[in-house]
């Protein structure tokens, strides 16, 4: 050992006691540091004075540190020990919002573990581009049905229009796949153009590096359901080669979990230049609208009049695909308003407080209280968004339409009546502690009702205030009155 | 009359060796040969207790001195009170320790 070393030892004992220190409790750290860097002056001056500096010396004076540990944690132990003890729990606003807290955490667990839930977060960037539609004939019935032939895209595209940049066309029929030796299935397979997924704004999911992409095969890009269902949500499947229809084709990518909303429920998209897709039969077109054609759009709706290759006319509407992609957010905010109107239907939404009395109480504990209020409301919403999520993604692993619906009842019911729960809740809560009221006691008869005050009185543990609740609501006694308690009363409430 | 607490062994040791004139950590240390992982939470339990109390040297005395500031702790009257009980109890004690000549602060 080199008499350089000494200051690299002390540093590390300095060290030492300031990682013990760390279990001190924050009030004693900054003077029993001060006393262990004396007494390991101390120590090192009596070690230095009996002996040269050695390891002996080094492990002698670290093992004193390393008792500092067992003092810090003593301290620690004492101060647990000495702490004051809390008020009681039980009816405290502390235990109200430890509650709301608790089931938000759980619901807020419960949707990172749900892969339905993780994939809607995660493909959030999987947004369709703005000013993308789905153009059918006006006379659809609905737009799952297709109306569309690819000649129309050609046309468009030949033509000097400036409302749309790009055209994409799909069939959906079903084809029988070839999975792997013996196992097969039928899957509706969309004849798609090439760029369909590029003219969407979405990009595919573990899409194969170029130069591992066959050139000789078509591309096939399967559906986040078939992805999950049948190859167990593993990426490994991209890049393999699957018999469709008897063709082979590689599988490029997965598609992102907003292409549900494309009609056809398909299952897989194979994806072709114009020119190989068959031109018989209808099917989809997709379109990306320009600026000026963006301006036309009324309502996510915008309609084309087009000629055909006949020179007759025809009449198409085109219709948003951001329109029609209610993700979890608007859904659950939609479920909110509803409830929002909902509410005066079943509970009183007044928080007016009478009293028997012109006391009031100051007006920081009136902002407390409304404070509290407040946190409850932004709690119960956020369980609501969770919750709804969970029960929307319980059974599907993308957002589906089914989903929608669930979310929309969830978010609906768990909002309302959190509500309603929130405002009963605060209405017996003391307007001074917080406290909810407690030990009830009836008081009269509902039958002399006109002679004595009949009800239900409370009172606040806490020894501030008496409510009285009519038991039948009359002309002179129709609302819930506190009776703010005078010190008179503390005798009841001493110890 | 509250009762005397017993004290432990180690707890005697270190009020012994307070008493006896020594006055901070690591001077109980030496004389007491039980390591710092001992010494200072039994010290740290008496002073809870109210058998010891602490204070603070003056800088000055340890300007003067060049050495960083020191902590005494000095026996309470519930201390010697518990101490006079423990050497009863542990006879030896006295022998282990003996007091030294300068008890001066």
């Amino acid at each position: 050992m080199t008499p350089n070393s000494e200051p690299v030892f002390h540093t590390i004992d300095r060290g030492l006691l300031c990682c013990a220190s760390f279990l001190v409790p924050e009030r004693q750290r900054a003077e029993w540091r001060l006393e262990w860097e004396s007494e390991l002056w101390h120590a090192r001056r009596s070690h230095g004075a009996s002996s040269a500096a050695s390891w002996r010396t080094e492990r002698e004076i670290a093992s004193f540190c390393f008792g500092a540990f067992q003092d810090a944690a003593c301290l620690r132990r004492l101060w647990w020990q000495d702490r004051p003890q809390s008020s009681p729990l039980h009816g405290s606003p502390r235990q109200c919002i430890l509650w709301l807290g608790g089931l938000l955490l759980v619901s807020y667990l419960v949707s990172l573990l749900l892969p339905g839930v993780r994939a809607e977060h995660n493909l959030s960037s999987a947004q369709v581009r703005p000013g993308t539609i789905l153009i059918q004939n006006e006379g659809a019935e609905n737009s799952s049905v297709p109306t569309m032939v690819i000649d129309q895209i050609r046309i468009w595209e030949r033509s000097r229009q400036r409302y749309a940049d790009g055209f994409a066309f799909y069939r959906v029929a079903k084809e029988s796949v070839e999975l792997g030796p013996h196992v097969g299935g039928t899957w509706q397979i969309a004849q798609a153009s090439s760029n369909l997924f590029a003219l969407a704004g979405w990009s595919l999911h573990f899409m194969i590096p170029k130069e591992e992409a066959r050139r000789d095969v078509p591309r096939l890009v399967l559906s986040q359901r078939v992805w999950r269902q049948q190859f167990g949500a593993t990426p490994e499947i991209v890049g393999t080669v699957l018999l469709v229809g008897a063709r082979p084709a590689q599988v490029v990518g997965i598609a992102p979990g907003d292409a549900w909303r494309l009609p056809g429920n398909t299952d897989a998209w194979l994806l072709k230049s114009d020119s190989e897709i068959n031109s018989t039969g209808p099917g989809y077109v997709v379109a990306h609208l320009t600026r000026s054609g963006r301006s036309e759009m009324c309502g996510g709706l915008v309609h084309i009049s087009s000629y055909d290759s006949l020179r007759s006319e025809h009449d198409f509407v085109g219709r948003s695909l951001e329109e029609r992609t209610p993700g979890p957010a608007n859904i659950y905010w939609f479920g909110i308003l509803l409830a929002f109107l909902a509410l005066p239907a079943i509970a009183s939404v007044s928080l007016a407080d009478y009293s028997f009395s012109s006391h009031k109480p100051s007006w920081i504990r009136r902002a407390v209280r409304f404070g509290f209020l407040g946190a409850k409301i932004i709690l119960i919403m956020l369980i609501a968004y969770f919750s709804s999520v969970d029960l929307a993604y319980w059974h599907f692993s993308v957002f589906s339409p089914s989903g929608v619906y669930i979310q929309l009842i969830a978010s609906f019911a768990i909002f309302l009546f959190g509500m309603r729960w929130a405002l009963l809740d605060q209405r017996q809560r003391c307007p001074v502690c917080l406290r909810r009221v407690t030990h009830p006691a009836q008081v009269g008869s509902v039958s002399r009702m006109f002679l004595a005050w009949s009800g239900t009185e409370l009172i606040c543990t806490g020894g501030h205030t008496l409510l009285h609740v009519p038991g039948l609501p009359t002309s002179w006694f129709s609302t819930q009155r506190w009776m703010f308690l005078d010190p008179s009363w503390n005798f009841l409430f001493a110890g | 009359m509250p009762s005397v607490a017993k004290l432990s062994h180690t707890a005697a040791m270190i009020l012994q060796a307070i008493d006896a004139g020594l006055i901070y950590g690591f001077s109980i240390m030496e004389m007491t040969g039980l390591p710092s992982g001992t010494v200072y939470p039994a010290m740290r339990r008496l002073e809870r207790d109210k058998l010891i109390c602490s204070r603070w040297e003056r800088q000055s005395i340890a300007d003067a001195e060049q050495r960083p500031l020191r902590k005494y702790y000095k026996l309470t009257a519930a201390g010697a009170e518990a101490l006079q009980a423990s050497r009863n109890r542990y006879p030896l004690l006295e022998r282990m320790i003996p007091d030294i000549e300068e008890k001066s602060l």
